[in-house]
């Protein structure tokens, strides 16, 4: 396609003095941190049995410390005295088109940033970290495969990933309101938008409007069950941010503040970040670092939201509803790296009458092979979908018939997962299992006329 | 750069399989695209409806509209409209009225 062919022409179209402002641009991705994990790896291979990339194709260049080795090598060459004077005893190679392209494929190429290696790591190098130093640095040099990009520049432009317009957006908040009014038989049913001093702002993964608004509407059920006061916001809407994918800061930073210019617009209390795994990681644990503030709110992900409510005895459900089993795929950016491990487990053992955990999970979970962009990365979809035969294998040694997933590019990836290789399941979120289980309330009267 | 050997073009699509020029795009291609990419051997009026509505839509926006707009346009139900296409309204319709592959988690 031409946008890779692009991406290969600007690569070896580098002058000299873009590999050295390259070089620049990289240093300023270092902390004292990065350095010390670049210098660290001993090459003891523990970590590529962590990779579901070397696991499903056995190539060493999908070794975690091939790849880290690919951006370690530029670093000693030009930052470490020993890799100036001696650079073929210490691995060193000069930043130059080859070793850009080995950086692109190593970090865009046969990575999804999900950070396994590093539980996996002898010596404690974040290779997952390193990796985003080096697609930062790849970004601002313009070497980032376009389709990618584009979705940040979308995002930049539009204020959402999708570029979808403020009347789309609400004519499909209505449209899904009338439903859920339907569907609960409550016609006080409502998604509230712009609703200025709710106690909740809920935020939403553009696709969910554009093509799969049934995750909103599961979200609204059950936001109308436990009698929240929430809002969506009418701008600054998106929870996704693609600058933790592009690992641009300034990009990062610049969507990041979307959602927190909607929190000051309409005073809510609390940010809930709807089922994402990135969006979660993003606005909760990076946003106050690229934008060097600190939110003065509360920033939590919908699956400790579900969780309080359930400990709050606000929603009634009966597991008996959804009866088929059904197992949990752990998002790498809510869980490993988020931090979000129990909550969903809770809500489930609740809602399903059959609830398996697939091998490994919570924090040692496999990616689905779609996270770290990888889903927009058309050139990789091979890569892609071989990688993923390792959650594929996971899942059906489960048994289980329906898989949850709190995350919409997991799920997207799950799905095509599905039709390779004939799992035969159906995916959802969590809130749609919860709608599914929820028991309606009595109602507060008998109606009128009625025998 | 993958191609679409087809009516004795070739079509340059991306590795996901979606039209690289969407002006390569007939109803024949979209019967193609149908059973090569979504494992449909026949396209039913309800299909059509579907996919002409994404084409029109492009056609005047250079964009895929909202899922809410084609049950609009076409009366189909939601549900209905993921059950015609297996892969979904991104990777299934879109793909076959021969739109780009749309951004965002898809």
């Amino acid at each position: 396609m031409a946008e890779i062919d692009a991406l290969d022409a600007r690569v070896a179209a580098l002058s000299d003095a873009d590999l050295a402002r390259g070089l620049a641009l990289f240093r300023t991705k270092l902390g004292p941190a990065e350095a010390a994990w670049l210098q660290t790896c001993v090459h003891c291979g523990l970590c590529a049995e962590s990779c579901h990339y070397y696991l499903a194709d056995h190539e060493p260049a999908s070794v975690p410390a091939h790849k880290l080795a690919q951006v370690a090598a530029g670093f000693r060459r030009h930052f470490t005295t020993a890799g100036r004077i001696a650079p073929a005893l210490t691995g060193a190679r000069p930043f130059d088109r080859d070793l850009v392209r080995a950086w692109v494929e190593s970090a865009f190429g046969r990575c999804t940033v999900c950070g396994r290696c590093s539980l996996n790591c002898t010596t404690g190098v974040d290779i997952a970290a390193v990796m985003r130093a080096a697609r930062g640095t790849l970004t601002e040099m313009g070497l980032i495969p376009d389709d990618l990009q584009q979705i940040v520049a979308t995002t930049l432009a539009t204020g959402n990933s999708m570029g979808i317009p403020r009347a789309d957006w609400l004519d499909t908040v209505q449209w899904i309101e009338e439903e859920t009014r339907q569907a609960v038989g409550d016609p006080a049913a409502r998604i509230p938008v712009d609703k200025h001093g709710a106690r909740i702002l809920f935020t939403v993964n553009p696709r969910e409007p554009k093509f799969f608004p049934l995750g909103l509407q599961a979200s609204a059920t059950v936001l109308h069950a436990a009698g929240e006061d929430w809002t969506v916001a009418g701008e600054g809407w998106d929870l996704t941010n693609y600058g933790l994918f592009n690992a641009s800061r300034a990009e990062g930073g610049a969507i990041a503040a979307n959602l927190l210019a909607s929190m000051e617009r309409l005073g809510c209390r609390t940010l809930v970040i709807g089922e994402c795994g990135h969006g979660f990681a993003a606005a909760r644990w990076e946003a106050a670092e690229w934008l060097q503030r600190r939110p003065g709110f509360r920033i939590i992900s919908f699956l400790e939201l579900m969780d309080e409510y359930f400990r709050q005895g606000r929603l009634r459900v009966d597991p008996s509803r959804v009866r088929e089993r059904a197992t949990l795929h752990d998002p790498c950016n809510t869980v490993r790296q988020g931090g979000i491990v129990e909550p969903q487990r809770a809500i489930l053992r609740r809602c399903l009458a059959d609830f398996v955990e697939m091998t490994p999970n919570r924090a040692g979970n496999f990616c689905c092979g779609g996270g770290g962009g990888q889903l927009s990365m058309s050139r990789y979809r091979d890569k892609r979908l071989q990688s993923g035969g390792v959650k594929a294998a996971q899942i059906r040694a489960t048994g289980a018939r329906i898989v949850v997933a709190p995350c919409h590019n997991c799920i997207d990836q799950l799905m095509e997962l599905n039709r390779e290789y004939k799992l035969g399941v159906v995916v959802r979120t969590v809130a749609e299992i919860v709608a599914d289980a929820l028991v309606p309330p009595a109602p507060a009267t008998q109606p009128q006329g009625e025998p | 750069m993958p191609t679409l050997d087809f009516g004795g073009r070739k079509l340059e699509v991306n590795e996901d399989g979606f039209l690289i020029h969407p002006e390569d795009w007939d109803e024949e291609l979209a019967r193609h695209l149908a059973r090569a990419e979504e494992g449909l051997d026949a396209l039913t009026d309800e299909h059509w409806s579907v996919i002409r509505f994404i084409r029109g839509h492009f056609e005047e926006t250079r964009a895929a509209p909202m899922v809410r707009s084609v049950c609009k346009a076409t009366g189909l139900p939601l549900k209905r409209v993921y059950e015609l296409f297996p892969s979904g309204p991104a990777r299934g319709a879109c793909k076959l009225a021969g739109l780009p592959k749309p951004d965002g988690c898809v």
